[in-house]
């Protein structure tokens, strides 16, 4: 860089008051528009040149309904596009049904930016360390797409594609999130390691849940945040895991097994053997608090 | 003592505007039809230009004036006559990433930095250094012709015999300790707003700590004489020292572009743009080398310190004089050899910051004095104990083997407070270890320079303007950049006038007003303005006492004023408002109008930079801290619950605001201790902003406390000493200390990351053990 730029570059900046209107202003301006939610990924990035100015930035937030919470015991619960990760961590159906997810939400950033930034932003952004991913990803959500061409349901797990690149296309809007409702005798936890307390990224995310019969584990799912090109989903971990009882043993297998399969960056952020490292710590440590609550 | 303002908790004087946000700052400043300045900076790190192409710039619809070095006719500056290296913008050659190149001026900030894109620029490029110890081998690159062993500021000093003290020592140790590049993490980046108006002078509104450094090399660079020069302070957010002591491209470019035109002339900084492109400290290496008696005692230290200093020299003389000057004390020292040597690279430029040059050495010598009492089995306070400098007796001097003198020193009760204290007398009840994370109590005892010193202009001054109604006005040099100095100098007038607190306003900086000013680095503000405002005030007072005198037939010494009440000590009955007395002082006879001026006379001691004899400054504090800390051992991650500070600052004369100086420096010497560090590869720093580069926030600080230890020093006003840097130095040693008493490591380079207390770990084999 030669400029340390100040001023956001030129660009139109409409604000539809419907999903066709929008869908419409995507379908017409394809990979020269951007869509806009709360704006606290894509605002810094344009700002700092560090991608191409979008001639048109289309705002999502006057399009009514988008930004609904709702939960069904069957259905499970659905965020809209809009909903920011304040209200979806304050939401008493969140806490109650999915209090994981809640608690991995208010690990990020700070209230402001949590004020105005969606879930929904957070994984179209799709940096490796976005924290909600690897809760979303333990949780199978599936994204429904839409375009003007129609609609798509997508699995999170098959969403990233590489760094801060999806299965999105440039004329299509996630508009909800779903997630399913938890098994019963199930239990969640994401822990995030950064080097401060707040505002802070992850080194490393982990995001462990469980779903037991009687004592022995009869589904495990094990995603990871910051160590892959993607948030991913960890098979070895949760293979290691399977079919057994939750024991320290099983579990430092697990957290092994997690530990050995990851391949982190070597980074300013941190060396490739400290994320590592610390995949293992992370996993061990949720696991073994998803051990020691009660069912 | 019986103070009526000194020492009472009142709030800033500048809190409301602050808190409502109509307090202006430089960036809030604007004039008609002013223009825009944006500076093109080097996308290389060490290249020779070959050519400045700007005309497809100076095309662009709104482009007014395109500056580049030739307009400032080879003008450089820095420190001292023989260190002036630097130019506004690069000239023949970069030496540092991003280094200024061009600056354009347009009718708005969004064409300025479209302009910069379109100045061409050819750059040859040429090997660079990074590396300090690598730039002083032979063969490596040069970055100034003038230096051409890249050496920019060296010194020898050598006092009694080391070599026969270590010959004599019951143990020697030696020792590589480091600090890492650190950044001021101000909010406020520099901005300004420059005219250079049609009589040909200068006007800047300017975001600077030190403002008479700014009008200095204005006129330097603009041939002007220092009269036709006018700094205006808005409120300034945040100094810390190094670049708002100093100018910037942008405040060369704007006055440049605005004699050009015609036009007033703004710039702002991004914040990367001040973290990339802003003096940050100094890194520096120190090898230290020291020795003990069986007892402990300290019998001599030979330290070898080699700083980066970047591509320019900036204020790395007295960085290194520092550096070197306060390795006698707080401890009896009778020996002491120095070597310091401060490096050009190819990173950018260090200069002063908080804590400046002390840091490192105090940081270095605090823990090796410990791993010295490790090995003889002796207690870490005990050892600070037996090698701390007493307090001289009320009339006589410390003086150590390279004159520093000591009127008062507070090291002893200092320690003893914080050995008295649960934290550290009940330490072994505390819990040691809970789940994964071990616990550990660490302690330091250091000593700072106050009421700092350069080479040239030393005297701060005031003066003070009565008002017929009874309230007075206060003008000194010296700024506030958010430490509270404005505070304790109404304070001061107050206390000295007899007048209510409120009644006394100072008004900023301005140097076509204010009287002049070194600046506001060194911890110098409270102890010399003080001083200037303190015999200002005293003189009003003299005419006013005069005044009430002649009114009542008395003598002037038994008119008593206090709290704007004046009265006759003999006889309290007699009484009248001070706004009274101010109207009979100016009205009666033939009228007066009451004045009152005063500069600082402390600290006229020698002080020697080539050899390292005499006073720095005025006086030294000094600081005892203890620090509780948890070290997680499985992540490396600290979580600093306590710290508990004895400060000796001679005497709080504003309590909140010396508690908020005690307190922000050791956050700041926290996060340099564990937090923070610019990660440069080759010259490129990776964590360019606040997002990589890891500053504490308000949710990873400890509970803080603090203990006043009252010295009275003669040199400083009402007693006062300095009380903005030495918790900063004190900070890092202590932490560095309870972090080995968690781990059983010892850790000799900042900062102390998670992931350098895995690697330790797994290396001594206790990883998550
Ligand atoms: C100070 C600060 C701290 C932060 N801390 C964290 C942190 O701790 N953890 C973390 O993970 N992130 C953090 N972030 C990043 C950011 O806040 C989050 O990723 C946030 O969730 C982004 O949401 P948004 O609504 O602001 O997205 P936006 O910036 O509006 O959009 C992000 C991207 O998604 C696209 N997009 C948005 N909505 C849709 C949609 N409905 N359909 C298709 N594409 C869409 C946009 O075009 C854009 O490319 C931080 C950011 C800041 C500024």
């Amino acid at each position: 860089m030669t400029t340390f730029y100040r001023r956001l570059p030129r660009f139109d900046y409409v604000q539809p008051t419907s999903l066709d209107e929008a869908l419409s202003l995507l379908g017409r301006y394809k990979a020269d528009a951007k869509p806009l939610a709360g704006g606290t990924d894509l605002i810094p990035q344009v700002k700092g040149r560090d991608m191409a100015a979008p001639r048109v930035v289309v705002d999502l937030k006057a399009i009514p309904g988008l930004d609904a919470i709702t939960y069904d015991a069957t259905k499970g619960l659905t965020l809209g596009a809009m909903a920011t990760i304040a209200n979806v961590e304050r939401s008493v159906l969140v806490r109650e049904h999915y209090p994981m997810l809640s608690n991995a939400l208010t690990t990020m950033a700070s209230p402001q930016v949590r004020n105005r930034a969606t879930v929904t932003g957070n994984i179209c952004t799709a940096v490796p360390s976005a924290d909600s991913a690897p809760t979303l990803l333990v949780l199978e959500a599936v994204l429904k797409l839409v375009s003007q061409k129609g609609e798509r349901l997508v699995p999170i797990t098959q969403f990233f594609t590489g760094p801060r690149q999806t299965v999105l296309t440039y004329d299509e809007l996630i508009t909800e999130i779903r997630i399913p409702s938890p098994p019963p005798k199930s239990r969640g936890v994401y822990l995030k390691l950064s080097p401060r307390k707040s505002m802070d990224l992850a080194v490393v995310g982990v995001a462990a849940f469980v779903v037991r019969d009687g004592e022995t584990c009869k589904d495990v799912r094990i995603a990871l945040g910051a160590v892959a090109p993607t948030p991913i989903r960890e098979a070895r971990a949760e293979s290691a895991l399977l079919g057994k009882k939750l024991t320290d043993e099983s579990i430092e297998e697990a957290a092994s097994a997690a530990s050995s399969e990851c391949r982190p960056i070597d980074d300013h952020r941190a060396a490739r053997e400290y994320r590592c490292d610390m995949v293992y710590v992370l996993t061990r440590r949720a696991l073994t608090q998803i051990k020691e609550e009660a069912l | 003592m019986d103070y009526a303002v000194i020492g009472t908790r009142v709030p800033r004087v500048d809190a409301r505007e602050k808190v409502t946000g109509t307090a202006k700052y430089a960036a809030d400043y604007s004039l008609p039809g002013m223009l825009w300045c944006k500076v093109l900076r080097s996308p290389v790190v060490h290249a020779k230009i070959l050519n400045i192409d700007t005309s497809k710039a100076e095309r662009l619809p709104g482009v007014k004036a395109v500056i580049t070095a030739k307009d400032f006719g080879g003008w450089t500056w820095g420190f001292m006559a023989t260190t002036r290296d630097e130019p506004p913008l690069a000239m023949g050659k970069v030496r540092y990433l991003h280094e200024g190149i061009a600056g354009v001026a347009a009718i708005d900030e969004e064409v300025a930095e479209a302009a910069t894109e379109l100045i061409k620029v050819d750059y040859e490029e040429l090997p660079g250094v990074f590396d300090p110890e690598e730039a002083m081998k032979p063969g490596a690159p040069v970055i100034h012709d003038y230096r051409p062993n890249n050496v920019s500021v060296e010194y020898h000093w050598n006092y009694g015999d080391v070599e026969k003290a270590f010959a004599e020592s019951y143990i020697v140790r030696e020792d590589r300790f480091s600090t890492g590049r650190v950044t001021k993490g101000y909010l406020e980046p520099p901005a300004s707003l420059a005219y250079y108006d049609p009589s040909g002078s200068i006007t800047v509104w300017a975001a600077k700590q030190s403002p008479y450094f700014h009008y200095r090399h204005l006129a330097a660079c603009f041939r002007l004489p220092l009269s036709k020069v006018r700094v205006v302070q808005p409120y300034i957010g945040g100094g810390f020292g190094g670049t708002k002591n100093d100018s910037v491209a942008g405040d060369f470019c704007a006055v440049m572009a605005s004699k050009k035109t015609g036009k007033p002339v703004k710039f702002i900084y991004s914040q990367e743009e001040e973290l990339m492109t802003s003096k940050r400290r100094h890194a520096m290496i120190t090898y230290s080398k020291m020795g003990a008696t069986k007892d402990g005692l300290l019998t001599a230290v030979q330290a070898k310190v080699i700083a980066e200093g970047g591509g320019y020299t900036a204020i790395g003389p007295l960085s290194m004089y520092l550096a070197g000057a306060s390795i006698a004390i707080p401890y009896k020292l009778a020996n002491f050899k120095y070597d310091g040597y401060r490096v050009f690279t190819n990173n950018p430029v260090c200069a002063a910051m908080r804590g400046h040059g002390i840091t490192h050495t105090r940081f270095a010598h605090d823990l090796q004095m410990e791993m010295i009492a490790e090995e003889l089995g002796i207690d870490f306070m005990e050892m600070r104990l037996r090698n701390a400098i007493d307090n001289p007796k009320p009339g006589t001097v410390y003086r150590t083997v390279n004159d520093v003198t000591l009127n008062t020193c507070g090291m002893k009760e200092a320690l003893t407070a914080i050995k008295e204290d649960p934290i550290w007398a009940e330490r072994e009840h505390a819990p040691k270890r809970v789940g994964s994370t071990s616990f550990g109590v660490g302690i330091s005892g250091t000593a700072y320079v106050g009421g700092a010193r350069q080479l040239g202009h030393q005297s701060c001054a005031a003066v003070i303007r009565l008002c017929e109604d009874g309230t007075a006005n206060l003008l000194t040099g010296a700024t506030d950049c958010g430490q509270g100095s404005d505070t304790v100098l109404c304070m001061i007038a107050a206390e000295e006038l007899g007048m209510k607190l409120d009644d006394v306003v100072i008004k900023r900086v301005d140097t076509a007003y204010t009287p002049c000013d070194p600046g506001s680095y060194g911890s110098r503000v409270t102890l010399l303005a003080g001083q200037a405002t303190q015999i200002a005030a005293a003189e009003v007072r003299k005419q006013l006492a005069e005044a009430a005198a002649k009114t009542w037939n008395a003598k002037p010494e038994e008119i008593q004023i206090r709290n704007s009440v004046v009265s006759l000590k003999s006889n309290p009955d007699k009484s009248m408002t001070l706004e009274n007395l101010a109207k009979i002082a100016s009205y009666s006879g033939s009228g007066a109008v009451i004045m009152g001026k005063g500069y600082s006379s402390y600290g006229l001691e020698p002080l020697d930079f080539k050899t390292g004899a005499g006073n720095g400054g005025t006086s030294y504090s000094f600081t005892a801290q203890a620090t509780r800390l948890g070290v997680d051992l499985e992540t490396g991650h600290t979580t600093v619950t306590d710290f508990l500070l004895a400060h000796d600052c001679g005497r709080p004369l504003n309590p909140i605001g010396a508690e908020g100086q005690n307190e922000g420096g050791a956050v700041q010497g926290l996060g340099q201790a564990i937090y923070e560090e610019f990660i440069i590869d080759q010259g490129h720093t990776r964590n360019s902003t606040f997002l990589d580069y890891k500053m504490p926030r308000s949710t990873d600080i400890p509970d803080i406390r603090i203990i006043d230890i009252i010295t009275d020093d003669p040199n400083g006003p009402y007693g006062a000493k300095e009380a903005s840097e030495g918790s900063h130095v004190s900070a890092p040693p202590s932490v560095m200390s309870a972090i080995h008493d968690a781990t059983g490591i010892w850790f000799k380079e900042q900062p102390v990351t998670p992931e350098k207390i895995v690697k330790a770990l797994k290396e001594a084999g206790k990883w998550g053990k």
